[in-house]
């Protein structure tokens, strides 16, 4: 069993293409993406932030006040065209046409409507689905500045001193006071995030191994010779699983190790101080416990992408058959971002879907070492089965000689 | 020594062969294809067995169970008076197999594949050196022996394949189609090294088409067809019962008589 995996072992480290897309990938490319997209995502919304936006007011003479406030901001330049805009349909196909970014409609005079006891309501017309919804935020602020002038001027007027007014206006002021701390805050978002990263990992790193060393031999001719060894079947398949597990196993090993130093990296460029503290709360333990975590399901997803890949005929039979399974795999990870779903004595049982809640749990600081070892058993249980079948199925002339 | 006594085997057809191919092979029946259905031979100490047949007479199927890559149905396979059905894992000590279509493992060096070979067998340290060393010298491999394996010619491949099916020292070779697809010098390093094992005393079994290399090589043939063997017996009795000096002519003969019957 032991020369098995050595050879296997050896083989593998000298397949480039396997050892680009287990080692390489995790340890380059997705770092290089979540860069590329962060730097992208913050230079279009920086861009957009510093634009100038052409606004046009219709009724300016409605509140002067406004027209003023919104003329001396920074963001905003007053439409110098030669049209004349009427109605809110007229500002939208201006928006739409690109003559202007936004629109004010004006349709009443709030000194006037206040004292008769009635609300002015006045229209933003703007693309909502460009990212420019902030300009809608820096006119509405505009407005409520004024609206709150105007109210604390009515109230005045109706005999309530300006210090009761606050009291007036919200008799009861409700304030939260959080017990979970900013580590099971922030856990529950990131918790969430990373198994739908390791996870996929794991099967990526066992599947292109696996692929070699099931279907590969048949279509190589060296399955014959190797069934002739005086080597039991049951050592072959162990050590073509050693081999396989390992695999997957360093695949997730490097995303996690590349991903920690990517953070820090990424921590020490930008201020992501909630992050930071949320990460130094989590310990050497937490990150040895969500690795015990990825053993059995690595030992899981090995023994089940052997099994396929021993039963496949050749190379592209096998890849077909991990096409789907890729995408299956997400399936429980999906189920355990469910938001009433925790770990319990029944989801423990439930395979993937439990290490997914664990590991959220983990990160949130929350764990319960009894649900874990209850995971660490069933997965181990389901991972021996599996490798059991894998076994049988190697043993069988119907599956070895398709 | 090897003996082989009513070899049967058969597969088990898919529904949908079954529904499509009705009674268009003999050999089909009851949802079973029945591949070998009697095949008795026998080769003693440095004799050469010839297997001779049309492609599909169940040939492979036979030489597979040999190899105990195949468990046979019914039948007895015994190598030196060892029951290799009953005890594979003696088989497979004892039976060196190589077969046309046998690969290497393309990422291992040519030394590499037959060391790995030799482990598996149980060989270690220095006997496993020795023995490799010596396999490498006998079959002319040094200069190649830390090339890999993929970027061997066919030739070489073919030479590194000799070494690892006898590394271990079996008691009895078995060859499925072993120069089907090789050129000449292949060919050749093949036939000499079928000869080397003859003065060895090893039996060989080896399946072919070529009937040039069964009158170069064979003491004895088998001619296996439609999963039968119909006959088993000396080079000159084959001729006789063939009614023909011409190895080809005794052969077709011989299975128009055995339609015929």
């Amino acid at each position: 069993m032991f020369e098995v995996f050595k050879k296997e072992l050896l083989e593998l480290v000298r397949d480039r293409k396997t050892l680009f897309f287990v080692l390489a990938l995790p340890m380059l490319i997705f770092p290089v993406i979540m860069g590329l997209v962060a730097f992208l995502g913050s230079q279009a919304a920086l861009k957009a932030e510093q634009k100038v936006h052409t606004y046009y007011i219709v009724n300016e003479q409605n509140s002067e006040q406004f027209a003023e406030r919104v003329f001396y901001h920074k963001s905003f330049k007053k439409y110098d065209g030669k049209h004349q805009f009427l109605s809110i349909e007229d500002l939208k196909q201006a928006v739409q046409s690109g003559a202007i970014d936004v629109g004010i409609y004006l349709e009443a005079d709030p000194t006037q409507t206040i004292e008769q006891g009635e609300q002015a309501s006045w229209q933003v017309v703007f693309n909502d689905a460009q990212s420019i919804n902030f300009i809608y935020d820096r006119l509405k602020s505009i407005a409520n500045e004024l609206s709150d002038s105007l109210r604390e001027q009515a109230l005045v007027a109706l005999g309530v001193d300006k210090s009761k007014q606050a009291a007036m206006l919200q008799p009861i002021l409700v304030s939260k006071v959080d017990t979970a701390d900013k580590r099971e805050n922030i856990g529950e978002k990131l918790g969430a995030f990373i198994p739908y990263l390791l996870i996929p990992l794991v099967l990526m790193g066992a599947s292109y191994p696996a692929i070699d060393l099931g279907a590969g031999e048949k279509e190589r001719g060296t399955l014959e010779t190797l069934l002739l060894t005086p080597v039991t079947r049951t050592q072959l398949v162990l050590g073509k699983f050693l081999t396989v597990l390992l695999s997957s196993l360093a695949c997730a090993t490097v995303t996690v190790l590349s991903m920690a130093i990517w953070v820090s990296v990424a921590i020490s460029f930008v201020e992501l101080d909630t992050i930071k503290s949320a990460f130094s709360s989590v310990t050497g333990v937490d990150f040895m416990l969500i690795f015990a975590l990825l053993v059995p399901i690595a030992a899981i997803f090995s023994s089940l992408v052997l099994a396929i890949s021993i039963y496949a005929r050749t190379f592209k039979e096998a890849q077909n058959y991990m096409a789907p399974l890729s995408m299956g795999v997400f399936l429980p990870i999906v189920i355990s971002l469910m938001p009433n779903m925790v770990l319990n004595a029944k989801t423990a049982l439930i395979p993937v879907t439990n290490v997914a809640l664990a590991i959220k749990e983990i990160v949130k600081g929350t764990v319960d070492y009894g649900l874990l070892s209850m995971i660490v058993l069933t997965s181990i249980g389901l991972a021996a089965l599996l490798l059991a079948f894998c076994v049988r199925w190697f043993s069988k002339e119907t599956v070895l000689f398709r | 020594m090897i003996e082989v006594k009513a070899l049967q085997k058969r597969f088990k057809l898919t529904k949908e062969h079954q529904q499509k191919g009705k009674s268009k092979d003999v050999r089909e029946h009851d949802g079973y294809f029945h591949s070998v259905k009697n095949v008795s031979f026998s080769c003693a100490q440095g004799e050469v067995l010839g297997l001779l047949g049309p492609s599909g007479a169940g040939k492979t199927t036979t030489l597979r169970m040999l190899s105990t890559a195949l468990k046979p149905d019914s039948g007895q396979i015994t190598i030196n008076g060892q029951d290799i059905i009953k005890k594979p894992l003696i088989g497979r000590r004892s039976i060196g197999f190589l077969s046309g279509s046998t690969g290497l493992y393309g990422r291992l060096s040519a030394r590499e594949n037959v060391e790995y070979f030799a482990k598996l067998h149980g060989l270690k340290g220095r006997e496993l050196k020795s023995r490799c060393d010596a396999l490498f010298e006998k079959l002319d491999m040094t200069e190649f022996l830390d090339k890999r394996a993929e970027h061997l010619s066919t030739g070489m491949k073919q030479k590194t394949n000799i070494a690892r099916a006898v590394v271990h020292q079996p008691d009895v070779v078995v060859l499925d189609e072993p120069t089907t697809g090789l050129d000449i010098m292949t060919t050749q390093t093949v036939i000499n090294f079928i000869r080397e094992l003859k003065s060895n005393g090893t039996p060989v079994i080896f399946s072919t088409h070529h009937l040039d290399e069964v009158a170069l090589l064979c003491d004895r043939i088998c001619v296996i067809d439609k999963g039968v063997s119909c006959f088993d017996d000396s080079v000159a009795q084959f001729k006789a019962q063939g009614k023909s000096d011409e190895l080809n002519q005794a052969f077709m003969n011989l299975l128009q008589g055995a339609a015929h019957v």
